[in-house]
């Protein structure tokens, strides 16, 4: 037995570094979310030191669920994640059963599409918001005022131009805005994650059972109904780890949000806890476990499944 | 026969030409990132110069000047390389415990690594901060090389694991009988053998660290900044400075977006945890 001491207690290091990693900082938010402790208070000099004294039980927690900034926050949080599931599910299954076949290229065709998927998410965002959706030096920008144009010239026809003239004229969009900086979020990070979803369902898709689909061909099923009742089943573990997986990493997207719009009109939790942090710590600690509580309710769904096909 | 029955028009020429086409746009904002480095900050904002105009290597050439990009890009480097070893010294002996010794309990703790994983980073933003600030680390490269090891240690003991499982243990056993001790085991046994998994778990670490964005951005201020720190540094340039940075960026992509081609299918195994194969 003694031959297998040493070898069990190999993963020591990395259990104990992870312990740490995770205990200490957790329990210091936790603390925190109980104490008055905020960074300037000139009135109540106090307060801007940690200090158990300043107990506040339940109100750090009070004070952010009746603050109107968390539950946006948790709405956008889930506007994104959820956006973003859905379209990178759907175009990922789209693609990766268009790709799956072999084609000239397609070698190729893999590379190009997985490549958004490396590029660092700081890039992604500065890329996307400045030189393709600007409303006026971007891609956007110069497309709608060439559309502008081209009516324009086209008005001045002699017989068509009464029917183009009742065209309106179109509106670049802003991106940075209120309204629409989410959107423009949901864009990159779908653009950037899609080529995972197609990754992986496109891995899942070649273990596919060939026979069962040539029997189906042999008797006559149509191409819908072999991908509704063969693939699709067969697709459905999958989806659900690409969905998991997601909203694990959405859950705590921060640089694009922070590089669209500073969190204008679209603050997630990650983005308001940094705000919090700025004073209110805790404020910005209270809010911190909601974010954990959130994630784990997601943790424990994808935990349980992988659990189960670990050991085999 | 199945397959003649199968090929309809759409197989043969529909198929080919929608799936370029995807991957095409999919590709098109990286190549339009690279496309516009090449053109002054003045031609990047007009119109008449889209496609044509006149290549200048000048962004490049000035990067250093503009963004004092290899400062960030030393960082980059030195920060995801001293964490991807670090990360494997830690990671690779946990792996062949859990692999080759497993007990009861080694289910748990690889399902409890990964639930750290999970742990939204933002929720420790000002503990971190505090600690870090207090211990005189913060903005040190030693810090970002720690953080940046344990943010990935879960998904590289997760991924050696998968690899280390397809090694038949009567090889192992047989070094034990020829009186190699664990370390010999380790070094001359399981190393070579896994060579291919580590190679590919160490890339994809090193891609993982290098776009990190969230720790190199907030537990740094000059020192130890990144190329994560520098991009979103320069995120509004009002317009006037799109040639710049593009070639910064393209400069900060580059080199892991050709990386990442070659680890694409370890990606599928390391981030699914080896649950789709």
């Amino acid at each position: 037995m003694s031959d297998r001491k040493l070898p069990r207690l190999l993963q020591t290091p990395a259990v104990l570094l992870l312990l740490v990693w995770m205990l200490v900082p957790l329990g210091m938010t936790l603390y925190f979310s109980f104490i008055r402790y905020v960074l300037n208070n000139l009135r109540k000099p106090e307060w801007t030191t940690p200090n158990i004294s300043n107990w506040r039980g339940f109100g750090n927690y009070e004070f952010v669920l009746n603050s109107k900034s968390f539950i946006l926050a948790i709405q956008n949080s889930l506007l994104i994640v959820c956006s973003i599931l859905f379209l990178t599910v759907i175009l990922g299954i789209m693609i990766a059963v268009l790709i799956n076949k072999t084609f000239p290229g397609q070698g190729i065709v893999r590379v190009l599409l997985i490549s958004p998927f490396f590029v660092m998410p700081a890039v992604n965002a500065v890329l996307w918001i400045n030189m393709i959706l600007d409303p006026v030096l971007g891609l956007q920008g110069i497309a709608v005022s060439g559309i502008n144009e081209t009516l324009i010239s086209l008005r001045s026809m002699p017989v068509l131009g009464g029917f183009f003239s009742l065209w309106p004229q179109f509106e670049p969009i802003s991106f940075r805005a209120t309204q629409t900086s989410a959107i423009a979020v949901i864009m990159m990070v779908t653009w950037q994650w899609t080529p995972f979803a197609v990754l992986i369902l496109m891995t899942s898709l070649q273990s596919e059972d060939q026979q069962q689909k040539e029997a189906a061909i042999l008797d006559g099923a149509s191409a819908w109904s072999q991908f509704r009742f063969l693939t699709l089943p067969h697709l459905g573990r999958p989806i659900a780890i690409v969905v998991m997986i997601q909203a694990i990493f959405h859950l705590s997207l921060y640089a694009e949000i922070e590089i669209v719009s500073r969190g204008n009109g679209n603050k997630n939790l990650p983005y308001l806890i940094g705000e919090f942090a700025n004073n209110n710590i805790g404020a910005a600690s209270a809010t911190g476990i909601f974010a954990v509580i959130l994630a784990n309710i997601v943790a424990i769904f994808l935990l349980r499944m992988i659990g189960r096909t670990l050991m085999e | 026969m199945a397959i003649v029955a199968q090929s309809s028009k759409f197989s043969t020429f529909g198929r080919p030409v929608l799936a370029w086409a995807v991957g095409l746009l999919f590709f098109f904002p990286i190549f339009w990132l690279f496309l516009t480095s090449f053109k002054t900050d003045a031609d990047a904002v007009k119109p008449e110069y889209l496609l044509f105009f006149t290549p200048t290597l000048e962004n490049y050439l000035n990067m250093t000047q503009n963004y004092d990009y290899w400062r960030f890009a030393t960082n980059s480097v030195v920060t995801s390389v001293f964490a991807t070893v670090f990360t494997l010294v830690v990671g690779i002996p946990a792996a062949y415990a859990m692999a080759f010794n497993p007990s009861r309990g080694t289910k748990d703790i690889l399902m409890w690594m990964l639930s750290t994983k999970m742990l939204p980073a933002a929720a420790v933003l000002y503990p971190m901060t505090f600690l870090t600030k207090g211990l005189g680390l913060f903005d040190t490269h030693f810090l970002i090389i720690l953080v940046l090891s344990l943010i990935n240690l879960p998904i590289v003991v997760w991924m050696l694991f998968t690899y280390f499982k397809e090694i038949p243990k009567d090889i192992i056993e047989a070094g034990k009988m020829d009186g190699v001790n664990t370390w010999g085991e380790i070094k001359e046994i399981l190393i070579p053998l896994a060579w291919g998994g580590i190679a590919s778990t160490a890339l994809l670490c090193f891609i993982f660290c290098w776009n990190e964005a969230y720790w190199t951005v907030r537990l740094t201020t000059t020192d130890a900044a990144t190329l994560s720190k520098l991009i979103e540094g320069n995120r509004a340039p009002e317009g006037l400075f799109f040639g710049r940075l593009s070639a910064v960026s393209t400069a900060a992509i580059g080199p892991i977006v050709v990386l990442g081609w070659f680890c694409q299918k370890q990606l599928v195994q390391g981030l699914t945890f080896g649950a789709v194969k």
